[in-house]
């Protein structure tokens, strides 16, 4: 039997969604939506439906291991409800408690109070959701957490600097507070919700909406649904509905397929499942991969990287794609499975175009695998964007290079921003290869790197940016290896 | 008043529960309305087809120019824009009909069914076409002191050029929004998100053909304005009430994210030529500049702001020989109009370029050249203008901001790294603002308040200014309890409602708390004057209670609730000649910040920034430092990554946070110092205090200054960098790599 309903847990209340019963809802509408429709829900805000500016910053809890609940900070302009099954949706309105007529703020919002952290009051629901995330995961967290975890949170008033202070100063509780009281019985009552593993099946006249459970029914429903659109974060599909105002009427919906989202590294190499966040990515990246965390490091904001996934990133086949140019030069190989086979194809031959991948009707990515490179193995990201953080890449570039005394015994050079696709430098590659790795050389090549693409001017940048910076880079990771 | 008390609002904000347009409870009638607007920068309407939109379900009506009862006017100053357009489209994003539907849903069906056919025109969309074309929307205006032109002969030195500075979205974060409410007849009730209330109610009044007396208008917050709602949080409103008014039902507008970006002005854009003259020393001797701003395709309060930036031309420098010349052009976009600094920092950026490329050509460190050209105490402090500078407080920030940056020290450092770095390159500067405070249009300043007490003791304060985030309700609130001698939680201050304070002035040019307050002062004297004497007549002792006074006052027939009144002396000024004394005084402050670049990427990281701010004697310290911060940062983004781009046919390209960046968290200085400058009281304000709203903004051009001198760096300061405003990372890299006398990279 399909669940037909929905079920969560907003703030402390349980809420049962059904789609055919109200003609305002349907299984796309978003979280933002939903709760501005509600009374009493007027905190969360919408300042550019495109999950930019955090405005709709809500928080979401999930059962982890031994009953603990893991407390994520997502832009709600861009979760479709369905999304939220078996979480609880904490809102700004439920951080303080009421007691005796008084109301005692959360330490998160008694410091922004006392900081002065609020101006015209705006962006502050967000930024205090985003506060209350960190609060629950960190203890006095260092600067540079504290700016990480607020990057997806614009605010035109303050300049941050009292921001700032408020983190520093009521993060420093170990996260306790009335949710750390009440941990056990809610994280029974996701469990209860979570339970029931049979497909939600949620049909109205206008939408299909599927969400899975498990590998196997989530490649029979690609099967039997080859049109529906497969999401699992959805940050790049939802903005089709909330900008584009496109109706997306059947949604295949990854999110909740536990077997996507293992990752296991040994003396082979590495495989990540598809529906990996890119946040539990970068966590797996520190200390082991640093040119996978350094890129993810400047990935969207926290918000983002909460929802947006390995598979989506990859699938998007975007040539401005953060993460590709590392997949190139490690020669991922993306895993493709249907209800009937599996195959394993690299990643270059896997984007055949801009947005254009050889993926088929019924099959799913499922995982990403990757080669053990040997220990003098060097490997660097680099990210040019007008903004440092939460932006677009202008020109990105992946180098991986392996000298055998002095000499260069292997090398891959990646860009994207350059072509259509993201692309290997290789005739800058072939000219280094053997070659002393020195500066002249490296000068040297960088004049083919400037013959090997022709990229365009747009509101990113002009070309001529574009050329020298992808030759600057060169010259920039000789710098910083040699 | 010395304990800083938190932002009136801050536990509503904190806690969600403030109201904004967007949040407030309306019964079921509630309209959604919609802007249908112009794809084309400059077309003639041949016909609107509206009939298949008008069929769509839940669609209640459309309108179109003709539809309008009253004129179809919005232009606030100059009668010269539409509210609709009629025949001819003169911008993306104008607006064409209007919407009003059961759902946003139903809106955009019917949108994409009504048909407009255009007969596209030519099209100017840059300040040098409008020049070549001579397309003007003003006439030129002159400020000048003596014969430019020979003196700049005479000079031992000179330096010719040409400044950019970009313009920038507002991006406040509540896009433009407005809920109209009918009344009956044909009242209307306007919830505007506008920093000017009364002119929203004229301009509803104008377009629907009511008499002002028909029209309220109320803000209660307003979620981020920065110049943006000063006249353009008119036209959601006028929209509104005209669907409201047509309907008979309320309607909501609540523009979309890039909606309002494509829809609305921006800061101007100026190109700038100057000329400066000077000695071997780098003391300025003449100064010739001409100001271009884009003005867009209506005058909105593009003449105030040109006005503005002409008066801010000379920043800090006393220039004994100057001619200003400003212009403003008509462009094909988007009217621009009012930001944070309103023109102050266009007219700026120009000579604190030209100081830039002096220091860099007598080979001396900027900021010496800067305190070398400072107006004087008792000699050269008069303004081209002619207004004589008092309380003169540059000398007293350099004194101690040198100090307290350690600016020599650290430019010793600078140097150093830049000696032994080959790719990173550090830059250090220096950047003094002094800001004109009052309106430059001198009717404007003035400012209506009604203070009413209650028989509880309790006070309602009602003023013409606006919250907007900067505090004002706090401060005035501070400044009521104190005049008043009771505790701040005995005093509200009620939304601004043009049927309690009817005609007053837009909350802008930083003056919000210095007319309000004396304003609300002035109410409360009338009221204490009325407790005193009903004190003396009845003998009722000193220390009674104030709830008791009122209540005795009630008895005593005395009335608790009084009007006040002020406006700002002794400003006059005269366009014609460019001569007058248009400012009650000045605000300065002073930064110093340092950089660092990439050479290789062009990118840059914002290492360390102090400020020093003159805000007078703090009405709250807490607040102003807010707005110190919030302001400085707003200007880095002005100088950094907020560049906004069109493509050739005027569409808008950075209209979405995706493509347009103001800062975020991690582009504050990683060092971030902020000092008021202390015991310095401003005689003839309320409670001695200086404004605060603006001036910070330009400090964030030391920021540029900083990323200049360190491209300079990298050519070993021999040639001057080329470079524009906003400088990206775009801008910094092109300027490194045509830096002549730098090694080729290859």
């Amino acid at each position: 039997m399909s669940q037909q309903t929905i079920r969560f847990l907003l703030d402390e209340r349980a809420v049962e969604v059904g789609f055919n019963d109200s003609p305002e809802l349907s299984p796309t509408t978003t979280l933002l939506k939903y709760l501005r429709s509600l009374p009493g829900h007027k905190g969360v805000k919408e300042g550019c439906a495109e999950g930019d500016c955090g405005a709709c910053t809500v928080v979401v809890a999930e059962s982890g291991e031994d009953g603990k609940l893991v407390y994520k900070a997502l832009d709600s302009c861009l979760v479709f409800l369905p999304m939220i099954h078996g979480k609880q949706v904490i809102t700004v309105e439920n951080l303080a408690v009421r007691k005796n007529n008084q109301v005692i703020l959360h330490p998160v919002q008694q410091m922004l109070v006392e900081t002065n952290g609020t101006q015209c009051g705006y962006c502050t629901p967000g930024i205090v959701m985003s506060l209350f995330a960190l609060y629950k995961n960190h203890h006095e967290p260092s600067r540079e957490v504290i700016e990480d975890a607020l990057t997806g949170n614009l605010c035109r008033c303050t300049g941050y600097q009292p921001i700032v202070e408020a983190a520093l100063k009521a993060c420093t509780n170990h996260g306790k507070d009335q949710f750390s009281d009440k941990e056990k019985e809610t994280s029974d009552q996701l469990s209860a919700i979570c339970r029931n593993k049979s497909t939600l099946t949620l049909k109205t006249p206008t939408h299909t909406y599927l969400k899975p459970f498990t590998l196997a029914e989530a490649l029979s429903l690609r099967g039997l649904h080859p049109g529906a659109l497969v999401i699992n974060g959805a940050t790049d599909i939802a903005m089709r509905q909330t900008k584009s105002r496109e109706l997306l009427t059947e949604i295949l919906d990854l999110s909740a397929v536990d077997e996507l989202k293992t990752w296991n590294a040994g003396p082979d190499g590495f495989i990540f499942g598809a529906g990996l966040s890119m946040e539990q990515l970068k966590k797996f990246a520190a200390g082991k991969l640093p040119a996978l965390y350094d890129i993810l490091s400047v990935f969207g904001s926290l918000q983002i990287r909460n929802l947006a996934t390995l598979g989506g990133n990859i699938c998007s086949a975007s040539p401005i794609g953060d993460l590709l140019p590392l997949f190139y030069v490690l020669d991922v190989g993306v895993v493709l499975k249907s209800a009937e086979a599996e195959r394993v194809v690299p990643i270059s031959g896997f984007i055949t175009g801009y947005h254009q991948t050889v993926l088929q009707p019924d099959e799913l990515i499922t995982a990403l695998t990757g080669p053990r490179h040997s220990v003098g193995t060097l490997l660097k990201t680099y990210k040019i964007s007008k903004r440092k953080n939460l932006d677009i890449a202008t020109v990105s570039a992946a180098f991986r290079l392996n000298l055998n005394d002095g000499m260069v015994a292997g090398i891959a050079l990646a860009y994207g921003g350059m072509a259509e696709t993201t692309k290997r430098a290789t005739l800058t590659e072939q000219y280094l290869s053997g070659k002393k790795w020195s500066r002249v050389v490296v000068e040297n090549a960088m004049k083919i790197i400037e013959s090997e693409f022709s990229p365009i001017s747009d509101v990113r940048s002009g070309a001529e940016f574009r050329k020298i910076v992808a030759r600057n880079l060169l010259l920039k990771f000789y710098v910083e290896t040699a | 008043m010395s304990k800083p008390l938190s932002h009136d609002s801050a536990t509503g904000h904190v806690t969600g529960e403030s109201i904004y347009i967007n949040d407030m409870p309306v019964n079921g009638q509630l309209l959604t309305g919609r802007v249908v607007t112009s794809c084309h920068a400059h077309a003639r309407i041949i016909r609107i087809d509206i009939s298949e939109a008008l069929k769509t379900a839940g669609v209640h009506t459309i309108l179109t120019a003709r539809d309008i009862p009253g004129e179809n006017q919005m232009g606030p100053v100059i009668h010269d824009e539409l509210c609709l357009a009629e025949t001819e489209t003169t911008f993306i994003g104008q607006a064409i009909a209007l919407i009003a539907a059961e759902s946003e849903e139903a809106a955009i069906i019917a949108e994409k069914l009504i048909r407009i056919e255009y007969e596209p025109l030519e099209s100017i969309l840059s300040i040098e076409s409008a020049m070549a074309a001579n397309n003007i929307i003003a006439p030129v205006r002159r400020i000048t002191r003596g014969e430019v032109e020979p003196a700049l002969r005479k000079a031992p030195h000179r330096l010719s050029g040409e400044m950019r500075t970009g313009a920038q979205e507002h991006w406040y974060l509540e896009t433009q929004t407005a809920l109209a409410i009918p009344g009956e007849g044909r009242e209307m009730k306007v919830f505007a998100s506008s920093q000017n209330p009364a002119e929203t109610l004229a301009i509803v009044a104008e377009v629907l053909g009511l008499q002002k007396n028909e029209v309220e208008v109320e803000v209660k917050r307003i979620g981020g304005a920065f110049g943006g709602k000063e006249t353009q949080g008119n036209h959601v409103a006028a929209w509104a009430a005209l669907l409201a008014d047509a309907t008979r039902r309320p309607v909501k507008i609540h523009l979309f994210r890039d909606d309002d970006q494509v829809m609305t002005g921006k800061r101007h854009r100026f190109l700038s030529k100057y000329e400066i003259g000077f000695d071997d020393q780098g003391m300025i001797l003449a100064y010739k500049v001409e100001l271009n701003s884009d003005a867009g395709s209506a005058t909105d309060l593009s003449r105030a702001i040109l006005e503005r930036s002409m008066l801010h031309a000379e920043n800090c420098y006393y220039l004994p020989v100057v001619s200003i010349t400003g212009q403003a052009w008509k462009t094909n976009l988007p009217s621009n109009t009012a930001f944070r600094g309103f023109g102050g920092p266009q007219g700026m950026a120009v000579i604190e370029n030209a100081i830039d490329r002096i220091a860099r050509f007598v080979k001396k460190d900027a900021a010496s050249i800067r305190f070398l050209n400072f107006y004087r105490h008792e000699e050269n402090n008069v303004t081209p203008y002619g207004q004589k500078i008092g309380n003169n407080r540059l000398f007293l920030l350099y004194e101690r901001l040198m100090n307290s940056s350690e600016y020599l020290g650290r430019r010793a450092l600078v140097d150093e790294f830049n000696a032994t770095n080959e790719f990173y390159k550090k830059g250090l500067a220096l950047m003094p603002v002094k800001f004109g405070i009052s309106f430059t249009t001198a009717f404007l300043n003035q400012a209506g308040a009604l203070v009413n007490v209650y028989t509880d003791g309790t006070v309602l304060v009602n003023h013409g200014g606006t919250e907007m985030g900067q505090g004002l309700h706090t401060k005035i609130k501070q400044v009521a309890a104190s005049e008043l001698g009771i505790s701040p939680d005995r005093v509200r201050v009620n939304a601004t409602n043009t049927s309690k304070v009817p005609n007053t002035s837009p909350t802008a040019a930083s003056s919000g708390s210095d007319l309000n307050g004396m304003a609300v002062k002035n109410a409360i004297d009338t009221i204490k004057s009325r407790l005193a004497e009903l004190a003396r007549k009845e003998d009722i002792p000193a220390d009674t209670p104030f709830e008791e006074l009122c209540r005795l006052a009630h008895l005593n027939r005395v009335s608790l609730s009084a009007t006040g009144f002020y406006k700002t002396p002794g400003i006059y000024f005269d366009r014609e000649t460019g001569q007058g004394n248009p400012f009650h005084y000045f605000a300065y402050g002073m930064a110093v910040s340092e950089v660092m670049i990439d050479t290789l990427t062009g990118s840059h990281s914002l290492l360390r920034s102090d400020i020093l701010q003159d805000v007078g004697d703090s009405i709250n310290a807490s607040l102003d430092r807010g707005q110190v911060e919030g302001g400085f940062i707003q200007g880095v983004g002005w100088c950094t990554t907020e560049e906004i781009k069109w493509d050739s046919r005027g569409n808008l390209l950075t209209h979405s946070p995706d493509t347009y960046k103001i800062p975020t968290i991690n582009d504050i200085p990683a060092d971030f110092r902020i000092e008021l400058l202390p015991n310095v009281p401003n005689d003839g304000t309320i409670r001695r205090s200086k404004a605060v709203g603006e001036p910070p903004f330009m400090l964030g051009i030391s920021v540029w200054l900083a990323i200049k001198d360190a491209i300079s760096a990298a050519g070993n300061h021999l040639s001057e960098p080329a470079l524009k405003i906003p400088a990206t990372h775009e801008d910094i890299l092109l300027a490194v790599n045509s830096l002549p006398l730098k090694q080729p990279l290859l």
